[in-house]
């Protein structure tokens, strides 16, 4: 990508702002992207495992490995640019941290998909395990390939004799990345413990209702764990309060029916 | 800071304990087969129905009727799946043990697996931490604070990437209906009870000690190669601080290290010692690390700077266990970015990597050779072996009035002739 090579302060940062702007959404979404994949990952070997369950990693996959080649590029030719302004070159490096991490991430996760796709053979679903899952990732396959609908993008299926050749479209995916973190390193000198990140040291809770997940897994802590102590009052005021929700939402619901009908 | 390449293993898949996971993999793979496997049943959690949950006595009875063994022994095998994280408690999860009773437990999906090819990263772990502190604010208990903590002040160059995936990784969970959520939560749960457990400070001894001697006295023969391959991961894993493999070098003969991080690494095996061994010997343990590594003129003085000496050797004064902790944690820096990075590109090393590789052939003398073959016993597995006897046993009892004397004496003749068993 040719740079602007304008002297003028203005234009200089204006399109260094726009550069780190740009970097900084690219990485947002890998980020995003990787996150996903190992939620998929995570269902391989399992009951869940399927030929979609396959093709939606596949899919996964290639937008993350788009996204890297992309971000890549745009952050190796501004980092090697010796006019871009110090301020920009610390964001910039921060931003390559990040994207050198990702990276990692993504490598692993592939590593462990690609042996696990070797152990765990569809053709034999007996020897899937029972994991306790039931449902499929098609919304995590969504969210990451940034899809309302994943059945937009549905391909069609990979037959179970193609799987061997995923097998080898697979390694070859993985040693790119690999290659990809080799040339990063050698291409660009980032000190990274050197960076300096913003952000505080505990994120803020996302949403303070979310925690049905934790609160299951606690209240069958304390259902079994003290079978002499009595089960804890938490849990009944949870319980409480669940109902008390929705008796209210009934009531509402009968009274807007009463008024409006 | 390196980028590892997981295929470049480093010779780990020659390790005994890959072998021994490889066994235990072949065990959990029948335990979950639908037809011939350990029954499952609906665990129900409020207005939640999640499938496949085992329970403690099922398994324990599987094991036993599988391998011919006692309750005990298949209580012990368990416990040491549980101890792996291969099969994870649904309730009391901290506690990596079997009960034979109605506990449940459930089978840990593949991607939680231990395997020796992929380290556990302590990125990993500051991710789920973040995830955890997301999800409600406070709810990271004491030990995984302070791991927090550390992990911040050691990784802070990428924390905002850490956060950021943390908080990607919670939207995406979000995504997922909720039961199949809940199961990710365990199933992430239980794998870092098992790769990052609590610290204790308590002088007694963990667990899995107590459980890694049973099988010491108790195994039979068949058990033990797994009780090898588990001891020496066990304690690899307790000996790791970080994601790198210099760990494994602890556990190589004293002959491999260089004089380069010799001294670094013995340093770091004392520390580990004070921090993990019995209250008693602490005082004594600490003096003695003195002497051999900070004092002035000491045989094995290692470099560290002047501050961090100040403090560790004012701490001495009251030794505590975690005492020589900023020595340690200088000495862990140093040999990241430094030493231990030399040692790596170093001839010593690289000859040792060969001889692990591709070991050289043992040369055997003939007096060994003919040992060996008169050691040699015919190979009959021993449940072969028990069906036999049993079958001899009951064509005794069936057969007309025996002099119970000569029976006695045939069997007690037999059961010499064996000998003590084989070992894999």
């Amino acid at each position: 990508m040719p740079l602007v090579n304008n002297k003028v302060g203005d234009d200089c940062t204006a399109s260094g702002d726009k550069a780190l702007a740009d970097g900084r959404a690219l990485v947002d979404s890998l980020i995003k992207v990787v996150a996903c994949y190992r939620h998929l990952a995570s269902c391989v070997g399992g009951c869940t495992d399927s030929l979609q369950l396959r093709d939606e990693l596949r899919q996964t996959r290639e937008r993350a490995q788009k996204l890297a080649g992309d971000i890549c590029h745009h952050l190796t030719s501004h980092l090697r640019d010796k006019s871009l302004p110090e301020e920009q070159r610390k964001e910039m490096e921060l931003l390559w941290v990040a994207f050198s991490s990702c990276l990692e991430l993504l490598h692993v996760d592939m590593c462990k998909v690609l042996n696990m796709s070797g152990i765990f053979s569809l053709a034999d679903s007996a020897t899937l395990v029972h994991t306790g899952q039931e449902g499929g990732c098609s919304e995590v396959a969504a969210r990451a390939l940034s899809l309302p609908d994943l059945n937009e993008a549905q391909a069609k299926t990979l037959p179970a004799s193609l799987e061997s050749q995923e097998r080898s479209t697979m390694e070859l995916e993985v040693n790119q990345i690999d290659r990809m973190i080799d040339d990063m390193e050698m291409k660009v000198n980032v000190l990274r413990w050197m960076v300096e990140p913003h952000g505080p040291q505990y994120a803020d809770p996302l949403s303070s209702t979310d925690s049905a997940s934790m609160a299951l897994i606690s209240v069958d802590e304390e259902q079994q764990a003290p079978r002499s102590q009595p089960l804890c009052p938490r849990s009944h005021i949870f319980v409480l309060l669940l109902l008390f929700g929705v008796f209210l939402v009934a009531a509402t619901l009968s009274v807007c029916v009463f008024l409006f009908s | 800071m390196t980028i590892k390449n997981a295929l470049r293993d480093y010779g780990q898949r020659y390790r005994p304990r890959m072998a021994c996971l490889r066994k235990a993999e072949k065990v959990l793979l029948e335990m979950q087969d639908p037809c011939a496997g350990v029954k499952s049943q609906p665990q129900r959690l409020v207005i939640t129905i999640i499938p496949h949950a085992i329970t403690g006595e099922d398994i324990i009875a599987w094991l036993a009727d599988r391998f011919q063994i006692d309750p005990q022994e298949a209580s012990s095998f368990g416990s040491m799946l549980v101890a792996l994280g291969y099969i994870y408690p649904l309730q009391d999860h901290k506690r990596l043990v079997i009960k034979p009773d109605t506990s449940l437990y459930r089978f840990q999906t593949p991607y939680f697996w231990p395997t020796q090819q992929w380290p556990v990263e302590d990125t990993d772990y500051a991710i789920y931490l973040a995830k955890r502190n997301i999800r409600k604010k406070g709810i990271l208990e004491l030990h995984e604070q302070e791991q927090y903590n550390h992990l911040h002040k050691w990784m802070n160059h990428k924390w905002d990437f850490i956060v950021m995936q943390a908080k990607e990784q919670y939207r995406a969970a979000k995504e997922r209906k909720k039961p199949d959520r809940v199961v990710f939560d365990c199933q992430e749960r239980a794998y870092w009870v098992v790769h990052r457990p609590p610290v204790r400070k308590h002088s007694q001894k963990l667990p899995l000690n107590n459980f890694v001697e049973v099988f010491e006295h108790d195994l039979p023969r068949p058990w033990h190669s797994i009780f090898i391959g588990f001891k020496s991961k066990f304690e690899l894993d307790y000996s790791k601080k970080s994601n790198f493999v210099w760990a494994s070098f602890l556990s190589e003969p004293f002959t491999c290290r260089s004089k380069i991080v010799g001294e670094n690494l013995a340093f770091w095996e004392g520390c580990e010692d004070l921090k993990w061994g019995t209250a008693v010997a602490m005082k004594e343990k600490a003096e003695q690390i003195y002497k051999t590594f900070l004092a002035r003129g000491a045989p094995r003085w290692i470099n560290i700077d002047g501050k961090t000496m100040e403090i560790t050797v004012k701490g001495l004064k009251h030794p505590h266990r975690y005492v020589l902790d900023a020595a340690q944690t200088h000495i862990y820096m140093l040999m990241k970015k430094d030493s231990y990075g030399r040692y790596l590109k170093s001839p010593v090393f690289k000859e040792t990597l060969k001889k692990a590789v591709n070991p050289e052939e043992h040369k055997f003398n003939e007096v060994q050779l003919e040992q060996n073959a008169r050691n040699r016993r015919p190979s009959l597995s021993p449940i072969i072996i028990r069906q036999q006897e049993q079958e001899q046993r009951a064509k005794m009892a069936a057969s007309a009035p025996v002099d119970i004397t000569q029976v006695m004496s045939k069997l007690s003749k037999q059961g010499k002739e064996m000998g003590p068993r084989h070992s894999k």
